[in-house]
C-alpha cells in the first residue's frame, strides 16, 4: 500500500476540510487513481451524509496511489488533526503528503518545506494518525443511491441563505425547503409563536437527460412545489460549505425521503462563473450532502 | 427605536391614524414608549371604520383627545412579542449583527405600509384586528420574507398618570452630557438621586455605592442645559437598574427633556433624529418611597 503526492493546492485542500470540520469528529479519506474522496457519516441512520470528491490534479502533482485492493486506499482520520496540519502547510514552498508508519502506526505525513529568510531550508513534519480500513469495512460503506428527483434547482447565493438561516434557526429546530420547476425556492420555519417564510425567485431549474422518465412520474404542474422538512442542525451543516466559496449549488428534493445538495467546487474557487452552462467546465469536484427528511 | 425599549418581551401596540405607539412596562414602576408618527412611513393606511367596529364589539370606548377637544378616534390595541419582532426586522442583516447592530432601525408596524430600513430592506406590515396574526413582510434585493406572529390580547396596563400632577421641574439637556453622567453612575448603588433646585446647584445626579458616593452637578449654563425650569426644590430617588434601561434610547438621541412632577414621577423624553424630523422615545419612572 503506497500513497505519495506533492500538494500543489494546499489552500483548496484546507478549505474542503474546513467545510467538514463541524460535521463530525472523524471522516474517511478514499484515495483512487484519479480522485480524492472525503466521506463523512453522522448519526448512522437519521443523520446527514457528505460524499465529496476532487480530481487529484486539482490538488496534487506526482500523485501515486497503489494498493492490493483495486489501487484504492481507505483511511479514517480525525478531522481536526488534518485541519491543523493543513493550516501549517499554507503558503509553504513545497508540501508532500504521504502515507507512512511512525512508531509502527499508520500516519498521513505532511512534510512542509520552507526557505527561511537567511536562505536555509526549514522542514516541518505534521503527522496525522489514521486507521486503514479493511476491505470488509470498506464494503459496508456505500454512497446513497437516490433516484433522479422531480425537481433540480440552482440555489440562491449561499451568503443570502446563510444570513437568513442565522435568524431562522432561532425560531425552530426544523426547516422546510420547497422548490418548483419555475425557478422558485422557499424556506419556512415555524414555532408556536411565529412563522417565517422566505421566497426566492428567478432561480434556474436544471433538466437532466434522464429527466424524461422522471417527468412521467412527476405528476404536478410546474408551478407547484415539492417540499422536504429536515432538521435545522443538518441544514446549517450543509451551509458550512461556504468555505469553498461555491458559485453553483444544486438542490434536489425527494419528497418524504431526502434533500440533496450538490455543491460544486470550482477549479479556481474564487473565480467560478454562475449558471448551469458553466458547471462542467469549471468544476474540479463536488460536495454532495444527503440530508434525510425528518420523519414525524 | 424598538431596540431602545426592548427590556421586556411583550409590547403593547396602539395603532391609530396618528401613528403607532409601542409601550413596554416593567414592575408597574417603569413605562417606556416609542412613538412612530405616520410621517415616518412611506405609506400608512389605517381604517378607522373597521377599528371602530372592532372596538365597539369589545366594548372599548374611544379615547378622548385632550388637545383638540374632539371626540377621540378609535385606537387599536394589540400585544406583540417584541423579541420576535426585532428578530424578524433584522432578518436580512447577516450573521454578524447581534444585539449591537442595527443602530437607528426605524420601527414599522401599522396597517399596511412599506417602509425603508437602512436603505436595503423594505418592510410592509399588516394587521387585521384582534385575534388575527400580525404580518410583517420584508423585502431585500428580490428576496421576500413573510413573518406571521401570534398576537396577544392586551391586559390592563399600569397608568403612571404623569400629567395628573403638575410639573415642578423641567430641563432640556444635550444628551452627550447625560451620557457622560450615566457612565459615571456607581453600579453598586441601588438607587440614583435626581434633584433640582431654583438656586445652585441647579441640577444634580447622585449615587451611593459600596465605594463611596458620587454627585454630578450641572449649572444653568446654556451650553449644557438648553432650558431650565424649577418651581420647587425636590430630590427624588429611583431604582438605578430601572433608570439604566434607557441607555440605548439615550445613545440614539440628540437631546433629552427631563421632567419631574409634584409626586416625584420622573419623565425622560429622548429626541431622536430620524428621516422625518424628530421622533420620541419616552421613559416614565415611579420614585422610590423612602420610609422615614
Amino acid at each position: 500500500m503506497r500513497f505519495r503526492a506533492q500538494v500543489t493546492n494546499a489552500n483548496l485542500l484546507l478549505r474542503v476540510v474546513q467545510c467538514i470540520e463541524k460535521l463530525s469528529k472523524n471522516a474517511m479519506l478514499k484515495l483512487t487513481q484519479d480522485k480524492l474522496h472525503i466521506i463523512v457519516l453522522t448519526d448512522m441512520d437519521s443523520g446527514l451524509q457528505l460524499w465529496s470528491d476532487v480530481v487529484a490534479v486539482a490538488l496534487f502533482s506526482e500523485y501515486r496511489v497503489e494498493s492490493l485492493h483495486n489501487n484504492e486506499i481507505y483511511l479514517e482520520f480525525n478531522i481536526e488533526n488534518l485541519q491543523r496540519a493543513l493550516r501549517s502547510a499554507q503558503g509553504a514552498q513545497r508540501v508532500t503528503l504521504k502515507l507512512t508508519k511512525k512508531q509502527n502506526l499508520p500516519v498521513l505525513s505532511l512534510v512542509i518545506k520552507n526557505m527561511s529568510g537567511t536562505g536555509r531550508e526549514m522542514t516541518l513534519n505534521q503527522d496525522v494518525p489514521v486507521r486503514v480500513l479493511t476491505p470488509d469495512q470498506v464494503s459496508a460503506i456505500m454512497e446513497p443511491q437516490v433516484p433522479t428527483g422531480p425537481v433540480h434547482i440552482m440555489m440562491p447565493p449561499l451568503n443570502s441563505v446563510r444570513s437568513i438561516t442565522e435568524r431562522l434557526k432561532l425560531m425552530g429546530d426544523r426547516v422546510t425547503i420547497a422548490a418548483n420547476r419555475e425557478g422558485q425556492v422557499t424556506m419556512r420555519v415555524a414555532n408556536d409563536r411565529v412563522e417565517i417564510t422566505t421566497y426566492f425567485r428567478g432561480l434556474q431549474n436544471m433538466t437532466h437527460e434522464s429527466s424524461a422518465e422522471s417527468l412521467s412520474q412527476a405528476d404536478r404542474p410546474s408551478h407547484e412545489f415539492y417540499t422536504a422538512t429536515v432538521d435545522m442542525k443538518n441544514f446549517t451543516r450543509f451551509l458550512q460549505s461556504y468555505h469553498i466559496a461555491p458559485k453553483n449549488i444544486v438542490c434536489c428534493i425527494l419528497e418524504h425521503r431526502a434533500l440533496v445538495f450538490y455543491v460544486y467546487i470550482g477549479s479556481t474557487s474564487m473565480f467560478g462563473d454562475t449558471g448551469v452552462d458553466n458547471l462542467n467546465d469549471q468544476t474540479c469536484g463536488s460536495l454532495t450532502y444527503y440530508i434525510p427528511v425528518r420523519q414525524v | 427605536m424598538l431596540r431602545s425599549i426592548h427590556f421586556q418581551n411583550r409590547t403593547t401596540c396602539a395603532i391609530n391614524s396618528g401613528g403607532i405607539v409601542f409601550t413596554v412596562e416593567e414592575a408597574s414602576s417603569t413605562v417606556a414608549q416609542a412613538y412612530l408618527r405616520t410621517d415616518l412611513f412611506a405609506a400608512f393606511n389605517f381604517n378607522n371604520t373597521i377599528a371602530k367596529e372592532q372596538n365597539q364589539a369589545q366594548g372599548i370606548e374611544p379615547a378622548a383627545d385632550e388637545e383638540n377637544g374632539e371626540d377621540g378616534e378609535d385606537t387599536v390595541y394589540v400585544v406583540l412579542p417584541l423579541d420576535i419582532l426585532l428578530d424578524c426586522l433584522t432578518l436580512f442583516y447577516g450573521p454578524t449583527s447581534g444585539a449591537s447592530g442595527g443602530g437607528s432601525t426605524q420601527g414599522l408596524l401599522s396597517g399596511g405600509n412599506p417602509m425603508d430600513l437602512r436603505g436595503a430592506t423594505t418592510a410592509h406590515v399588516a394587521f387585521n384586528g384582534i385575534g388575527t396574526d400580525f404580518e410583517l413582510m420584508l423585502e431585500e434585493r428580490g428576496v421576500i420574507s413573510v413573518c406571521r406572529m401570534a398576537t396577544f390580547v392586551p391586559e390592563s396596563s399600569v397608568d403612571l398618570d404623569f400629567s395628573g400632577s403638575p410639573v415642578i421641574q423641567q430641563l432640556i439637556i444635550r444628551s452627550e452630557w447625560l451620557r457622560d453622567a450615566f457612565n459615571e453612575l456607581d453600579p453598586t448603588s441601588e438607587t440614583v438621586g435626581i434633584s433640582m433646585a431654583p438656586q445652585a446647584p441647579f441640577f444634580s445626579i447622585s449615587t451611593t455605592g459600596d465605594n463611596g458616593s458620587t454627585e454630578m452637578t450641572y449649572s444653568k449654563d446654556e451650553r449644557i442645559l438648553d432650558s431650565f425650569f424649577c418651581s420647587e426644590e425636590q430630590e427624588n430617588r429611583y431604582k438605578l437598574a430601572q433608570i439604566l434601561r434607557c441607555k440605548h434610547a439615550l445613545s440614539l438621541s440628540d437631546k433629552t427633556k427631563i421632567r419631574v412632577n409634584q409626586r416625584g414621577f420622573l419623565s425622560f423624553q429622548f429626541m431622536i433624529p430620524t428621516d422625518a424630523d424628530v421622533s420620541f422615545v419616552n421613559f416614565l419612572f415611579a420614585p422610590q418611597i423612602l420610609s422615614e
